[in-house]
């Protein structure tokens, strides 16, 4: 078996972590370039306006869910070694 | 050098000495049999791991220029500055998707460059010479702009001002140079590394300080933000328009929201796609430590955030404001907030921040730009039998010749044409994208198809930059043009305009079977995470 049907199959073996990778980093994606989302001054955190307060805490948000899909990774990759 | 204050000089010039002594050591870190050889040279030896990977992409990635023209547009515009905010949140999900992929079949074929790639990936040297020409056109004007930033803080600094004759004024640019270019061509990438370590120290201390002190001494983060919101909505004289926008607009007239999302997309794409953040990549050891960087690396992107805040307190400070004012120039924003609020000692810190911060960067880029010359030009083109040792000699060299052009451009142009270069600089590698992004994931595309989309993505995007024009600029006003009635980015609609032709002549050059080039990467090599030390010689060159 080649390494790209391996591939493959690890993906078809799991396509509930396949697909919860795809999700993941697409929404990290969506919720930055959605701007209307954001671009508004109410509700005040504090007494930060809502759209600089929301670019600062994104950050830290994109940072835990790469993370998360990094090991999710793994784990589809490890599963693969295992077969 | 009447206004020099000794204490902040002093730090400026002891931090400097110190990286300097850093940069020369850095020779013999982490010291390979063979230094004569690209893989050292020019790439660290590639076995960077998290750690210094962090610190040597983060310093890469955010250049002495972010740290000044990002301010100082959040200063005259406002909002929309912010821009630069977003797009570092949204490069590192970007970058997870097709880093690891180019990491990966660059380690199996010991690529160096990312024109290596799409030469292997195409068979085409005329297709790679693209890429090259583009890399290499787009760092000029990014290092020279380092340089600007540099020059900045000098004249802040009083250093450079007082002397009527412009040599006179540019000597301290020049002995910083000198040592960079020195340090360079001695150490290779092993020097901005390790001296990575130190500006990133020096820039989390300053600007964790910064964002918590000058607040409380302007009267709060409520104050500020309220006094910037009057403030953009009231007209500037010059150009009888709003000052800018407090929050991105979404009005049929006026809005501001398609030119933030496009120009945050567009720089996204682009920013790995550099061959500087490139070659930085290719340094490190293993295929996670690209992805475990890029979880990581978004902590550096905070600090970016807190930055862009500094311009709305230089607005905020009267005093700040009144000095950027009559020198007309927002670049002097930060510099001035700092010296306005900081004691001297601190403003010295948060300067020489800001120098090595030049430095770091410049020396990645020119190490990027003189390998593309070796690989791409010099080996495809004149002499294919070149050996490890001439390469990285030619490289050495052309890092010097890099670098001294773009100490020519930051003297002797004027420094609006160096910035207007910069944002075509984004504009042009933005066009690599189809070939390179493309490339990684499927060999669909012809190159032919490829090498016609690019130049007119180039054309079309240097034409229409020239064209913007506002009531203070005739040429070059702007990165973004009117489309549809909505203001975008000029780099957005390039590229779209280069994946459209890409697409349609790949249909129509298969259609009349003109002949592909051959491909010399298999599929698997896009997965591939080989933990082995990879050859000596990279792909291709003759042993000796």
């Amino acid at each position: 078996m080649s390494e790209s049907t391996k591939h493959r199959n690890a993906a078809a073996a799991h396509p509930v972590t396949a697909a919860v990778i795809v999700l993941l980093l697409t929404a990290t994606i969506f919720f930055t370039i959605w701007i209307p989302l954001y671009a508004v001054e109410t509700p005040k955190i504090g007494s930060w306006p809502f759209f600089y307060f929301y670019l600062l805490a994104y950050m830290p948000v994109v940072a835990i869910v790469l993370w998360i899909t990094m090991l999710l990774q793994r784990r589809l990759a490890g599963r693969e070694a295992d077969q | 050098m009447t206004n020099v204050n000794p204490v902040t000089f002093t730090i400026v010039v002891v931090l400097f000495l110190v990286v300097t002594f850093v940069g020369f050591a850095a020779a013999r870190w982490r010291r390979a049999e063979n230094m004569l050889h690209l893989n050292e040279w020019g790439l660290g030896g590639r076995g960077f791991g998290t750690f210094i990977g962090w610190f040597l992409l983060g310093g890469d990635l955010y250049t002495a220029y972010t740290f000044i023209a990002v301010p100082a547009l959040v200063f005259a515009s406002g909002s929309i500055g912010f821009f630069a905010v977003s797009y570092t949140i949204l490069v590192f999900p970007i970058a997870f998707i097709f880093l690891p992929r180019l990491w990966s079949v660059s380690r199996v074929h010991n690529y160096v460059t990312p024109a290596d790639f799409i030469r292997g990936r195409y068979g085409s040297r005329g297709l790679s010479l693209a890429a090259a020409f583009t890399g290499i056109l787009a760092l000029m004007p990014y290092i020279a702009l380092q340089l600007v930033g540099i020059q900045a803080v000098l004249t802040v600094m009083g250093v450079a001002a007082g002397a009527s004759n412009p040599y006179v004024q540019d000597i301290p640019l020049f002995v910083a140079f000198i040592v960079l270019a020195v340090f360079t061509y001695v150490s290779g990438l092993r020097a901005p590394a390790a001296i990575s370590f130190i500006k990133d120290t020096l820039i989390y201390v300053f600007v964790l300080v910064a964002i918590f002190y000058i607040p409380s001494r302007l009267g709060g983060w409520e104050h500020i933000f309220g006094l910037v919101k009057t403030h953009m909505a009231s007209t500037n004289p010059k150009t009888g328009k709003p000052f800018g926008t407090f929050i991105p607009t979404s009005k049929s007239t006026g809005s501001t929201q398609f030119d933030f999302v496009t120009l945050s997309i567009g720089s996204a794409m682009a920013l790995f796609l550099y061959p500087h953040t490139i070659t930085g990549a290719l340094s490190t050891r293993r295929r996670d430590v690209i992805k475990r960087n890029m979880a990581l690396l978004p902590a550096y992107s905070v600090l970016l955030g807190c930055i862009a805040l500094f311009g709305y307190m230089a607005i905020a400070d009267k005093t700040t404001a009144g000095e950027v004012k009559k020198a007309d120039n927002a670049q002097l924003a930060v510099p001035y907030l700092f010296q306005h609020m900081f004691p001297s000692w601190f403003t010295g810190i948060a300067f020489a921040g800001i120098i090595i911060g030049a430095l770091v960067p410049a020396a990645i880029m020119a190490i990027a730009a003189a390998n593309l010359f070796t690989r791409n030009i010099f080996k495809d083109f004149f002499k294919p039998d070149a050996s490890a040792r001439l390469e990285t000699r030619v490289s050495q060299w052309a890092s010097l010749v890099v670098k001294f052009g773009a100490l020519a451009f930051a003297i002797w142009l004027p420094h609006t044409f160096s910035i207007n270069l910069q944002l075509l600089g984004g504009v042009w590698i933005l066009q690599l994208f189809v070939m390179l992004v493309g490339g990684l994931f499927t060999r669909w595309f012809h190159r032919w198809a490829l090498l016609i989309a690019w130049a007119a993505g180039m054309v079309f995007g240097t034409v229409a930059a020239y064209k913007v024009s506002s009531p203070t600029e005739s040429h070059w006003a702007n990165s973004s043009d009117i489309v549809f009635g909505h203001s975008v980015y000029i780099g957005f609609t390039a590229l779209v305009i280069n994946v459209v032709l890409s697409v349609v002549l790949t249909l129509v050059f298969k259609a009349v079977r003109a002949p592909e080039g051959a491909d010399e990467t298999l599929p698997h090599q896009y997965r591939a995470d080989p933990s082995d030390t990879p050859a000596p010689v990279p792909a291709g060159a003759a042993s000796d």
